[in-house]
């Protein structure tokens, strides 16, 4: 049995290699999970190599880049005062460059080392310990260690910072009353850290306690919100962009929000070469097609997206080469079950009946991608269970109409937000495949941000949904009775209990097995039509060499240069 | 004459003032919270609440207006939700980038439009009017964003001559400002050269005119000292009011070609609620809409000799 440096292998290792062999889990599940639990990249895909006879290294990148070069890419530029609460990937994108994270999860869905060398996590999962590397200075001169991770969760877990990381980390926190009260008259709640939920072992060794068993700290570890900053970070102002420290490969040299982002090559990095000299992110606006433009014409090196219209001229100018990257990004059509007509499940059902999933994906997105299945689950999620295929069915969706009381036909409305240019011709389509049945849909597009306003509120609205590597956690902040981020009001609670059972169970046949019982679940309840999961692309030029998109379009530029 | 520009200064004061009103209360009735456009959609009502009585949202409207009102005469434009910076920080850099992009289009474009104008106007039907007169109804009639993927689709991706954006990332390139000036004097030329046009027609047909060629005045003292002061009395309120075009109007442009200008401020603003940078730019629109229109009332007066200061 292969093991991480001298540690412990957590005893479920032995158990998912059985399953491995026996053809119980598959390939990419027995990685993502054998490297959790702190079995290294090259081990876990040894053992791999032992069962399947496949190369036990990951595919070797097509050409080792060249030293020097400034990589130019076009992004929007963000502020960016705290890591701890940012709320777009491109600002976590530009402070990436500087700072640094204890894992880090790569585009094969496999969690590394980082600033974390190695890490342990006992039986139960309730214990994860840290070893973080030696010999890593920040900028300024200090040793990083264990004081800085330390200081980084508790300001995490510290309701006045306002990080999103407070429910990433459920399991180390604990609600409390606040001794105030709503005009309501009901107790306010909060919530803090549990007393010794991180505990410093030694100079480099930390451990978590948890009172709830928890899988993903490695993968949490590596959300974008959890980058860690100096351990005077606010002291010294708490503002990254004016006070630049950090243990990252480049150092900022430049710094206007809304047009430029400078780093350079920082001397002495612990991480070994790195290949660039300076990368530089360049502001050109919302519009896709001004950076498409800025590629073509050399101005810069790559693009953070390319949006799926503009695939076609990507592939057909020579000099410039595609990335896509296989994701459970997404757009929901959910409907309030509290809100009228929504209220009688055989109007959801009537709407779902309609959909041809397949169309809506090739029309609106060509196709690239996966359709969707009405649940939030998506194939790529490890746990995944494939239910029987929905098929477009009129006869029923009238049938459920006329039972409703609808036979007449009903009139509905969608709001959708017109920043992303495929919701709206995904609920195009979808208007057409309603029309048949009786079912006239209005499409109410409004501005992004005027969306957001009623994105929880509207009884029917479509939403954008961001990658995450586990079903169970999008479940959980979306559907679960009472979340915050329930925006269909869904309360069931069998499908509560269900899912509270897939999260809880570590082996992973069979928490598979009880997904089924989740999906069936909510695609019955039909409180949403969920037409594809969604492929994510950006472009490069062909000189530059070792990158591919990620899945959360991460920007890791460590391996990233110029071809010789 | 001192009267007169009193006059239309307190005008200028009056109307500013009565716009100041309307911006102030449309953006206070405008769907959603402030405080959620300041503070996200993921705020809570709590967050929410505390955040409206420490930015003293829960004071009296016409109190919030006079010191909205005393901010901007102090310079205080408050602060933008999306880039977290004071407004002042970001908003005359723009300003000053649409300034050079308007200033460059009017170098290129008043020259071109009143010689074409003047050319068009000296025989009215001739071959030489109605070719001119073709072609400004022609690129006047393509629309900014046609024009602006079709000269880029030429000169970017065709001959590869000129860059695709214009986002001065590395400082001021003429090379860059070559493209969007290209779009604005095509969009623009032909509107001034026809009002030119329409006016030198006019005066052409004059007595004092015919009298002067008559008199057997060469054709060129004609035009150059009789005909031209006359012809562009009208032009120049038109051109006046272009200024306060390519300072908001530009706006596809801006945005096409990723120049960081005013209009495309005032664009991804609008987009975000970014309220503080919505209230300003509107501010800074309607100050220059009533000066330039002032300025134009004011140099109109003066141009033409029918009416006088009183």
């Amino acid at each position: 049995m292969a093991r991480n440096g001298k540690s412990k292998v957590h005893p479920y290792v032995p158990e998912i290699y059985e399953q491995l062999k026996k053809g119980e889990v598959d390939r990419r599940e027995f990685l993502r999970t054998a490297t959790l639990l702190g079995v290294s990249a090259t081990a876990a895909y040894a053992m791999v190599g032992q069962v399947t006879g496949e190369s036990f290294a990951p595919k070797a990148q097509a050409a080792t880049p060249k030293m020097g070069g400034n990589m130019r890419c076009s992004m929007r530029v963000q502020e960016m005062t705290d890591p701890a609460t940012f709320d777009w990937t491109q600002k976590s994108n530009q402070a990436r460059q500087i700072i640094e994270y204890l894992t880090v999860t790569g585009t094969d869905n496999v969690t590394r080392p980082y600033l974390a060398e190695k890490w342990e996590a006992s039986d139960d999962l309730k214990t994860w310990t840290l070893h973080l590397r030696k010999g890593v200075k920040w900028n300024n001169g200090d040793d990083f260690g264990a004081d800085d991770v330390v200081h980084n969760f508790e300001r995490w877990l510290d309701p006045a910072t306002g990080s999103s990381n407070i429910g990433l980390f459920a399991g180390m926190v604990e609600d409390v009353d606040t001794g105030k009260k709503d005009k309501d008259g009901n107790v306010v709640m909060s919530k803090r850290m549990i007393s010794g939920a991180v505990e410093k072992v030694d100079e480099h060794t930390v451990r978590l306690n948890l009172r709830s068993p928890e899988l993903a700290i490695p993968e949490n570890l590596y959300n974008y919100p959890t980058a860690i900053v100096h351990r005077k970070f606010d002291e010294m102002g708490g503002d990254l962009s004016k006070n630049p420290i950090g243990t990252g490969p480049f150092e900022q040299v430049e710094y206007r929000v809304g047009e430029k982002y400078v780093v350079k090559k920082r001397p002495g990095y612990w991480g070994g070469d790195v290949y660039l000299d300076q990368i530089t992110y360049i502001d050109h606006g919302d519009d896709y097609s001004a950076l498409l433009n800025a590629l073509i014409s050399g101005q810069v090196d790559m693009v953070y997206e390319v949006d799926i219209t503009q695939i076609d001229i990507v592939e057909k100018v020579p000099h410039l080469v595609l990335h896509e990257a296989v994701t459970a990004q997404t757009g929901v059509a959910r409907m309030q079950m509290d809100q009228k007509p929504f209220d009688d499940v055989r109007v959801r059902q009537a709407v779902q009946a309609c959909v041809d999933h397949q169309k809506l994906l090739d029309i609106a997105y060509r196709g690239r991608g996966a359709i969707g299945e009405d649940h939030h689950v998506a194939p790529i999620h490890p746990e995944y269970f494939a239910l029987p295929k929905m098929k477009q069915d009129y006869d029923k969706a009238k049938k459920l109409l006329a039972d409703a009381g609808h036979g007449g036909g009903l009139k509905l409305k969608i709001d959708l937000g017109s920043a992303d240019k495929w919701h709206a011709d995904a609920m195009q389509v979808m208007r057409e495949q309603l029309a048949p049945a009786g079912i006239e849909l209005e499409l109410n597009i409004m501005p992004g941000a005027s969306y957001w306003e009623v994105w929880d509120k509207t009884p029917f609205g479509f939403t954008s949904w961001t990658h995450r590597p586990l079903g169970v956690m999008v479940l959980n902040l979306g559907y679960r009775s009472g979340v915050p981020w329930n925006e269909s009001n869904y309360s069931n609670p069998e499908f509560d209990k269900a899912l509270t059972e897939a999260s809880a169970t570590l082996d992973v046949a069979e928490r598979k097995k009880k997904m089924e019982t989740v999906e069936r679940i909510l695609q019955t309840d039909a409180i949403m039509v969920q037409p594809l999961w969604r492929g994510v692309f950006s472009a490069t030029s062909n000189k530059v060499a070792g990158y591919a998109t990620h899945p959360t379009q991460y920007h890791d530029f460590r391996k990233v240069g110029f071809s010789a | 004459m001192l009267v007169f520009l009193a006059r239309r200064l307190a005008y200028m004061v009056l109307t500013m003032l009565a716009l100041s009103l309307i911006v102030f209360l449309m953006l206070e009735i405008s769907p959603g919270s402030i405080a959620t456009k300041v503070l996200g959609p993921y705020s809570s009502e709590e967050q929410r609440a505390i955040w409206l009585e420490e930015n003293g949202y829960n004071r009296p409207l016409h109190v919030r207006y006079i010191d909205w009102l005393g901010g901007f005469a102090t310079g205080d434009l408050g602060e933008s939700i999306t880039y977290k910076v004071p407004v002042n920080e970001i908003l005359w850099d723009r300003l000053g980038n649409t300034g050079i992009l308007g200033l460059a289009t009017f170098l290129v474009m008043i020259p071109l439009s009143l010689t074409l104008g003047v050319l068009a106007g000296m025989k009215e039907g001739s071959f030489q009017d109605r070719s001119i007169s073709v072609v400004g109804i022609v690129f006047t009639s393509v629309p900014e964003f046609a024009s602006a993927v079709l000269l880029s689709t030429i000169f970017v991706f065709g001959l590869g001559l000129l860059p695709g954006t214009s986002g001065m990332t590395d400082g001021f390139n003429l090379i860059e400002l070559i493209l969007p000036v290209m779009v604005l004097v095509l969009y623009d030329f032909g509107y001034v050269a026809r009002m030119t046009r329409a006016s030198m027609a006019e005066v052409m047909t004059t007595h004092y005119i015919r009298t002067a060629v008559l008199k057997g005045l060469p054709y060129r003292v004609v035009i150059m000292r009789h005909a031209l002061r006359n012809a562009l009395i009208a032009p120049f309120t038109v051109i006046m009011l272009q200024i306060n075009w390519l300072l908001s109007g530009v706006i596809v442009v801006e945005f096409f070609f990723a120049y960081k200008g005013f209009g495309a401020l005032l664009l991804e603003a609008s987009l975000t609620q970014d309220i503080y940078v919505i209230q300003a730019c509107a501010m800074v629109a309607v100050f220059v809409a009533v000066t330039t229109q002032t300025l134009a009332d004011i140099g109109y007066t003066y141009l033409n000799p029918r009416i006088r200061f009183s």
